[in-house]
């Protein structure tokens, strides 16, 4: 089990006990937080360790090992929020941001908890993700080998490849959250991620291919056959690449494959449903939550709980419990993803989408894991439907303009397919929409759904975080391609 | 000391210099460094404060040398018992590496153990009162603006951010300075609205001194001109045409020249200018210059991460690339000597000995063909070169603005890009370490949906 008094336990003995901190003190210093009369004042205590480990030339080279701790001290008055924190959680350092975010909020100094909060309200345990050894350095030598294993097959694989790096960052990462409601919930995240990136060369050529896979675990699951799948993944890229042509060029049906690709919903709808953008009337979709936006058949969802993906979270950063919501159903748009802040004063509820970067980062609404619910197509009948146009199957991130709702995304693996055939791999292009529109236009849906490797990151004012986008393969009849042949 | 900052440079000298000692008593060459960074943020809008934020942070970090495995370690406090702690990280790090000769301590001759720092710091007003006054100052100013639009303009958020830093390095050669840094920024986003819907653009202003800083009427100006100025937009035809990149835009594509000559890039195959040194590798009549010694530049330093000085030299002259960003490790991988560049490039110039023109005449050296004054998204692949953006912009015919542009993809490959700059305009804008005036390319390939 995870979260619940456990994780609370883990928060006490690694960053609390040290600092001689205890609730009371805690409680002490949300009371201070919340004078003047804050609508919202939490702290937000985190402790996070970070290990990794760096292949290049066939030999691991290079390691590092970093600690950092703190806590964040937030207060909201309406829509006016202050913020300060503090890598030092001792009582006195504690008190004195309080006291900071109490001068910069000009709140006055009116008590309301002049006994401190009690902290009675205690979150529920959670089996999402279990608690796990992520960095320790007895890993060292059974890391390293999987690193150099990778480099070999990589190798191996073809002889093309002249360049292979690869490197694992581990995290251990614990968090409690405490409110002057009285809440308090912890949390324990470990994360492990494996990347890799490869260098085709041929004939004075270059192409680069990339893979990797994220988990909230350690070593073990990170079994040969897993590993092995994401070095062909990485070659095969690079090799492709090598040989790719110009990517065509102006409006025509694009084919997305399964998987990554769904950053699409990810730019396309999910960032314009984020409660502040709404709020601060910045949303192109403000106004347009009841109304059509895609085919029936389209229907996007925002879930944090759901078991191996990145994006879940068994309580999100202001502790409240991850929601399934419904952003587009059957075509038409339905839900906004909230913070305790932005639903507050929206008069609606937390969807548990409030996250943030470290404690010293202020939480937003953020996404989770964002997807497109499966289809009825095969997803080949989907490519033999296209007469010229080009198949995606891996992207270099994207981008979305919030107020015009204009976004686009970049493909680092794709095809021109002729007359319902893959032609041949096409370099990078980006691809671009309007978020109301491009849906309208997708018309085949398929059977396929899968999800991102682990590898997703979303950025939002300076603040990256791991998310999880999925999809299955579904066909798109109009957009525009940014290739360079004519 | 600051109100910004909770430490002194002499404390961080001490606290890298500890690392170091402790370091050397457990027999490891070692490499330390503690930084301390403060800052104060307001944002407003609509005549409210939005957020309001004071925050501190430091960190210390050590990189141990053992018969050529090394090992690196941090953590986010002084205190001796952390910094035990963290000695003892790397050098169980460094028990478990392969050995790379190439990654040691650079040598005692390289160091900068004394010579010229130049100005990063000024003493200035940071403080949440004084950042407040200078965020509702441009919310003044810009709701001004926005009331007299008849309802055209909208304004987002303003905000007032000061920052002081200071960071000190020690090696086990008996190198130990330290640097102080200080940074003023503002900015405006302006919303402009018709009935095809609502566009953003914001004006930014970045300096080390208050002083420097740009008024609150010409960042609300700008900002509103912007995001005025892309009411309107529609898509073009796919076509070839050439491109004249604004000064905003323009420095991306010299940060993205320089980012290929750094040695990372170089050293790891990933870089679209193979074995540059020597080569052609932009139009005939571009320089890019590196001056690492600017008063109060925004990317200037006296010494890099190493110990190492950069120095004012020409890395670009006449389109051939002489010099590349390197570090002490690959300075060694590539057989060159180290630049001072660990930490990537100082202040840089591009610049064409060919006559650019102001912007009037940049536009009408365009002729016919597309304006870029927004990059979004999209990539460039290290390897190849193959460059990809969603763009807006203008679309211009004989020298004259037709109509503003949104909805295009840009694409065109970085060797090619950079060998078809046809001119350097002489409006000359600095965004963060890049300073270059409007750049002309002869044809890039365009793709709408008109």
């Amino acid at each position: 089990m995870n979260g619940g008094e456990l994780a609370i336990a883990r928060v006490r003995e690694r960053l609390l006990a040290p600092a001689d901190l205890d609730e009371a003190a805690i409680g002490r210093a949300l009371g201070e937080l919340a004078g003047g009369g804050a609508d919202i004042a939490d702290l937000y205590f985190e402790t996070t360790s970070v290990r990794s480990w760096r292949l290049e030339r066939g030999k691991v080279t290079n390691g590092s090992f970093g600690m950092r701790q703190g806590v964040g001290a937030r207060a909201a008055h309406g829509g006016s929020v202050s913020f300060a924190h503090s890598a030092d959680v001792r009582e006195q350092p504690l008190l004195d941001i309080a006291r900071a975010v109490r001068t910069l909020a000009r709140h006055g100094d009116a008590v309301r908890h002049p006994q401190g909060v009690e902290l009675t309200r205690r979150a529920g345990e959670h089996s999402l993700y279990l608690p796990a050894e992520t960095v320790a350095v007895a890993d060292a030598a059974a890391w390293i080998a999987l690193l150099e294993r990778i480099d070999q097959t990589a190798h191996a694989a073809d002889p093309r490849i002249v360049r292979v790096d690869a490197n694992v960052r581990a995290f251990d990462t614990s968090i409690l959250v405490a409110n002057a409601e009285g809440e308090i919930a912890a949390d324990i995240r470990p994360m492990t991620i494996l990347s890799m990136m490869v260098v085709a060369e041929q004939g004075g050529k270059r192409a680069r291919g990339q893979a990797g896979i994220g988990k909230r675990t350690g070593l073990v699951a990170f079994d040969t056959a897993s590993v092995d799948t994401m070095v062909k993944t990485a070659v095969q890229m690079a090799l492709h690449n090598l040989d790719a042509v110009p990517a065509p060029v102006g409006e025509m049906p694009v084919v997305l494959g399964p998987g990554y690709p769904g950053v699409l919903f990810h730019e396309a709808v999910g960032h314009g449903l984020e409660g502040d953008h709404h709020r601060k009337h910045l949303s192109a979709f403000e106004g347009k939550v009841g109304e059509r936006i895609a085919a029936p058949g389209v229907t996007v969802i925002d879930d944090g709980g759901l078991p191996g993906q990145l994006g879940s979270l068994g309580i999100d950063d202001e502790g409240s419990a991850p929601d399934r919501t419904v952003l587009v159903n059957d075509g038409v748009l339905t839900g906004l993803m909230q913070d305790r802040l932005n639903a507050g004063l929206m008069n609606q509820r937390s969807t548990g989408n409030g996250r943030r970067q470290s404690y010293a980062d202020l939480p937003m609404p953020r996404m989770t894991n964002t997807f497109l619910a499966n289809g009825t197509h095969d997803p080949a009948d989907i490519i033999a439907s296209i007469d010229r146009g080009i198949y995606a199957t891996e992207f270099d991130g994207g981008q979305v303009d919030i107020v015009t709702g204009r976004f686009n995304f970049t493909t680092i693996e794709a095809w021109l397919v002729e007359k319902g055939k893959l032609v041949a791999p096409v370099q990078g292009a980006t691809l671009i929409g309007v978020g109301h529109e491009a849906l309208q236009h997708i018309s085949m849906v398929g059977n396929d759904l899968g999800f991102d490797t682990g590898m997703a990151t979303c950025g939002k004012q300076g603040q990256t975080i791991n998310v999880s986008v999925g999809q299955p393969s579904l066909r798109i009849d109009r957009m525009t391609v940014g290739g360079q042949a004519s | 000391m600051s109100e910004l900052l909770t430490h002194s440079e002499q404390e961080l000298r001490d606290a890298a210099a500890l690392a170091v000692d402790l370091a050397g008593r457990r027999g490891v060459g070692a490499r330390a460094s503690a930084s301390n960074n403060g800052f104060a943020k307001i944002e407003v809008q609509a005549g409210e404060v939005e957020t309001a934020e004071r925050s501190g942070s430091q960190s210390l970090s050590i990189t141990v040398f053992r018969d050529g495995k090394r090992g690196s370690a941090s953590a986010a406090t002084f205190d001796r018992a952390a910094i035990e702690r963290v000695v003892e990280e790397a050098i169980l790090i460094a028990d478990h590496v392969q050995p790379d000769t190439d990654a040691g301590l650079a040598p005692t001759e390289w160091l900068a153990l004394t010579g010229p720092q130049p100005e990063m710091f000024a003493e200035g007003q940071r403080d949440p009162e004084t950042l407040m006054a200078a965020a509702f100052a441009i919310d003044q100013v810009a709701g001004a603006i926005a009331g007299a639009s008849k309802g055209t303009l909208r304004v987002g958020q303003c905000a007032a951010v000061g920052s002081e830093g200071i960071w000190a390095l020690a090696t086990s050669d008996g190198f130990c300075r330290s640097s102080r840094t200080s940074n003023d920024g503002r900015w405006c986003v302006m919303l402009a609205q018709d009935d095809a819907g609502s566009t953003s653009d914001y004006c930014q202003s970045q300096e080390r001194r208050p002083e420097d800083l740009l008024s609150a009427e010409l960042i609300a100006q700008r900002a509103a001109d912007r995001a005025g100025s892309a009411l309107g937009a529609r898509s073009i035809r796919s076509s070839r045409t050439p491109v004249l990149f604004d000064a905003r835009t323009a420095a991306s594509l010299a940060g993205e020249l320089a980012g290929t000559l750094t040695g990372m890039a170089q050293y790891r195959k990933m870089s679209f200018l193979a074995d540059p040194i020597g080569r052609a590798v932009c139009a005939s009549h571009i320089n890019l210059s590196e001056d690492p010694f600017e008063p109060l530049g925004l990317a200037s330093g006296g010494f890099d991460s190493e110990g190492i000085a950069g120095s004012a030299r020409s890395v670009v002259r006449s389109g051939v690339a002489e010099g590349l960003f390197l570090s002490a490790f690959t300075a060694r991988k590539l057989g060159m000597a180290p630049t001072g560049n660990a930490d990537g490039f100082y202040n840089l110039r591009l610049t064409s000995e060919a006559d650019g023109g102001d912007w009037q005449a940049m536009l009408a050296r365009l002729g016919t063909g597309l304006v870029v004054t927004g990059l979004h998204g999209g990539s460039t692949d290290p390897a190849s070169g193959n460059w990809t953006r969603a763009v807006n912009g203008l679309w211009v015919e004989d020298g004259a603005v037709v109509h503003p542009v949104t909805d295009v993809t840009l694409a065109g490959s970085m060797p090619a890009m950079l060998k078809g700059i046809v001119a350097i305009g002489s409006d000359v804008e600095r965004q963060g370490a890049i300073r270059t005036g409007p750049i002309l390319i002869d044809e890039m390939q365009i793709g709408g949906s008109a």
